[in-house]
Order: structure tokens, then C-alpha cells, then sequence
């Protein structure tokens, strides 16, 4: 029973790191619990931490606190833990593959690719294109773009999000405001682009299910910190505009 | 238009790569991303900014749930990229620049903007999944 509790907080905490709605964490565990063959299930999660209270047949209760820190979105390991806690509940695999296969999701953590680079580069390309600039204002911002997340790869899981999201707009609004007057660029909307793979799309994304799934805690948390990158992003541009005299 | 239709597709196919979607799944979140910036643009004239975004977002999560049930995966996967070209994160980041910039009557008027349009996609996410819910609870009980 002891580890059938460690499994399930295991699964919940990976969850909770990838950036998965409370709702989905919630229902995972009671799922997993009851599979397990808890009677009664009880979970309480929040983006930074998790409680867990399992009732066992013979009417032992196990409780468990778990502290969550960081992490970084991530909806691959979310379909995976997602995929794992039904085939579990549905009798498919044992206790003991759930558990190989969520320490494997936990060790591998999340791969780093330069693909990955690249290809958000080309996400920043494409807003800065939605957003009315021309192609030569998309490939500048689609170059700064793969520039941004390289520098806040290097720093992540070593500074809070919103440190990574200043510097990441300090460097693209430097290196777009640099090179803009060689090419007659429209600054604005190029820095523009680079700056949206910055932005916290999926924190806000995730607060509008959680606040309307009546998930107020986490909500509202989710709903500041999405305010807060997006200051963070505003004032790192705007210094640089401010100190090149712009 | 179908450069601009292209670039949704490639907004939302690229933030796929950038939330860590499973790479199986990344071209199908671009032709969600792709259909919401369709309607969006298609709708913008007749009904306003807020309505045509209430439309595109409704249009991309009825689509992210099919493709969900169809392929059993959550509908996060397909939706939190294909709705990337509709969130007002651009709109966010200039509301703050304003106000950084201390520029308040832009400011406020960008940010009430935003406000709306955020409301505008959470109505079209929340009746459709709700619908979507009620509608296939007997069939299978999940999600």
C-alpha cells in the first residue's frame, strides 16, 4: 500500500510540473486510488504543492504533502501520464510498469533540442507576419526568436520564469533594435514577434479551464503569473527602446 | 488571406514544438491553429473583434475535441496550441509596454480590449466542452 501511495503521488507531481489543469490532476489520482484499491480518495492540488489522502481498506489513512517547484510545459508527458493512469485503471498494466514508466518520464525530463529552437523561431516568424509586418520583418524576428529561446533554455530551471522571460525580451528587443535601422525595419512589430515565444500562452491558456472549471486557487495563481510574465516582457523591452534613445 | 491562414497554421504548428506536444500530433495542431485563424479573419468585418474570436475559438475547440476523441489524446494537446493564434499575448505585452511606457489612455483601452478577448475565447471553450461533455458521457466516462 505504502508504494501504491509513492506511485500515485509520483504520477500527480509529474502532472503538476508539466503544467496540466488541476482538474486533470485531480481526477488522476482518485482514478489511480481507487484502481489501487483505495476506498476512498481525497487529492487538493495547486500549481505549488499537493495533498493526498488515501483510505485503505482495513481503515488506515495515508496522507501525503508534496512541495512543487518549477518545471517547464511540457503536454507530451501530460498525454503520457494521462494514457498511463487509464491503462492502470483499466487493468492493463501492473502496478510496476506504471511506476518503470513514470520514473523514465521523470529521469528524461525534458530533451533539449536545437529542433526545437529552430522550429518556435518559426512561430515568432509567423506572428510577426499575423501581425501585419512584412517577410523580411518575420525573418528577422523568426532568427530573433530562435536566439530567445536559446538563452532562456541555457537559464531554465536555474532562474524563476519571469527572470528568463526580462532577459529574453532584453536580448530580442537589443538585437531587433541593433539591426533594424540597417534594413528599415518597423521595430515595433518585429520585436513583437520575437517576443511572443516568450509569452505565457499556455499558462493562460490553462488558467481560463482552471478558473472556469470553478478552480479558483489555482486560477486566479495562474491568471498573476501570466500578468507577471507579461510585465516582466514589457519592461525588459521597453528598457532597452528607452536607454537606445528610442 | 492564405498567406495569413498559412502562418496560423504555422503559429500554432511551431508553438506545438515550443509546449512539447507529442511530434505525432504537431501537424494536426497546426490545421487546428490554421482553421481558428481562418474564421477569425473571415468574421473579423461582419462581427467585430470579440465576436469573430468567440466564433474562431469555438471552431477550434469543437475541432480539438473531435481530433481528441478520435485519436485518444487529451484535448489540451490539440487545443492549447490551435488557440496560440487567438490568445491576446500580443495584446498583453502592448497593453503593458503603454503602461510602461506611460502612455495610460492606450493603456487602458488595450487592456480592456484584452480582458474581452480573453472572455470571448473562455465562452468559446467552456460551451463547447461542456456540450461536448454532457453529450458523450454515455458513451464513454471519461473526461
Amino acid at each position: 500500500m505504502e508504494e501504491l501511495v509513492g506511485l500515485i503521488l509520483t504520477a500527480g507531481e509529474l502532472l503538476l510540473t508539466c503544467g496540466a489543469e488541476m482538474s486533470r490532476v485531480e481526477e488522476t489520482i482518485e482514478r489511480m486510488g481507487s484502481a489501487a484499491g483505495f476506498v476512498q480518495v481525497e487529492s487538493y492540488a495547486t500549481p505549488t504543492g499537493l495533498f493526498v489522502s488515501l483510505h485503505d481498506p482495513a481503515g488506515r489513512v495515508y496522507t501525503r504533502v508534496k512541495r512543487i517547484r518549477g518545471g517547464q510545459s511540457n503536454i507530451a508527458v501530460i498525454a503520457e501520464v494521462n494514457a498511463l493512469s487509464r491503462a492502470f485503471s483499466a487493468g492493463e498494466i501492473s502496478a510496476d510498469q506504471v511506476r518503470q514508466a513514470l520514473e523514465r518520464l521523470r529521469q528524461e525530463g525534458v530533451p533539449e533540442s536545437l529542433a526545437r529552437q529552430l522550429i518556435g523561431g518559426g512561430g515568432a516568424l509567423a506572428f510577426a507576419v499575423m501581425m501585419g509586418g512584412t517577410w523580411l520583418e518575420g525573418l528577422v524576428a523568426g532568427v530573433v526568436g530562435t536566439v530567445v529561446l536559446m538563452v532562456v533554455s541555457r537559464m531554465e530551471r536555474r532562474f524563476p520564469r519571469v527572470i528568463q522571460a526580462a532577459v529574453g525580451a532584453i536580448v530580442a528587443a537589443f538585437l531587433v533594435a541593433t539591426v533594424g535601422p540597417y534594413f528599415q525595419l518597423n521595430v515595433n512589430v518585429t520585436i513583437l514577434g520575437a517576443v511572443m515565444v516568450l509569452a505565457p500562452g499556455m499558462v493562460i491558456t490553462t488558467a481560463i479551464r482552471d478558473l472556469l472549471g470553478g478552480e479558483l486557487v489555482s486560477g486566479l495563481s495562474r491568471s498573476a503569473e501570466a500578468l507577471v510574465i507579461a510585465v516582466a516582457i514589457a519592461t525588459g523591452v521597453a528598457v532597452v527602446l528607452s536607454l537606445g534613445g528610442a | 488571406m492564405l498567406v495569413q491562414i498559412a502562418m496560423g497554421f504555422l503559429a500554432a504548428l511551431t508553438f506545438a514544438y515550443i509546449f512539447r506536444v507529442p511530434p505525432r500530433q504537431s501537424v494536426r495542431c497546426g490545421f487546428v491553429g490554421g482553421l481558428g485563424w481562418a474564421v477569425y479573419l473571415s468574421g473579423q468585418g461582419r462581427f467585430g473583434e470579440v465576436g469573430a474570436v468567440f466564433l474562431a475559438a469555438t471552431g477550434v475547440a469543437v475541432l480539438s475535441e473531435v481530433l481528441a476523441r478520435r485519436h485518444h489524446e487529451p484535448v489540451i494537446v490539440f487545443l492549447t496550441p490551435g488557440i496560440i493564434p487567438l490568445v491576446p499575448g500580443s495584446k498583453a505585452y502592448l497593453t503593458m509596454l503603454s503602461f510602461v511606457q506611460q502612455d495610460y489612455t492606450q493603456g487602458v483601452v488595450l487592456l480592456v480590449t484584452t480582458v474581452f478577448l480573453a472572455g470571448a475565447i473562455a465562452a468559446g471553450i467552456i460551451i463547447t466542452s461542456s456540450i461536448f461533455r454532457n453529450f458523450s458521457r454515455t458513451k464513454h466516462n471519461r473526461r
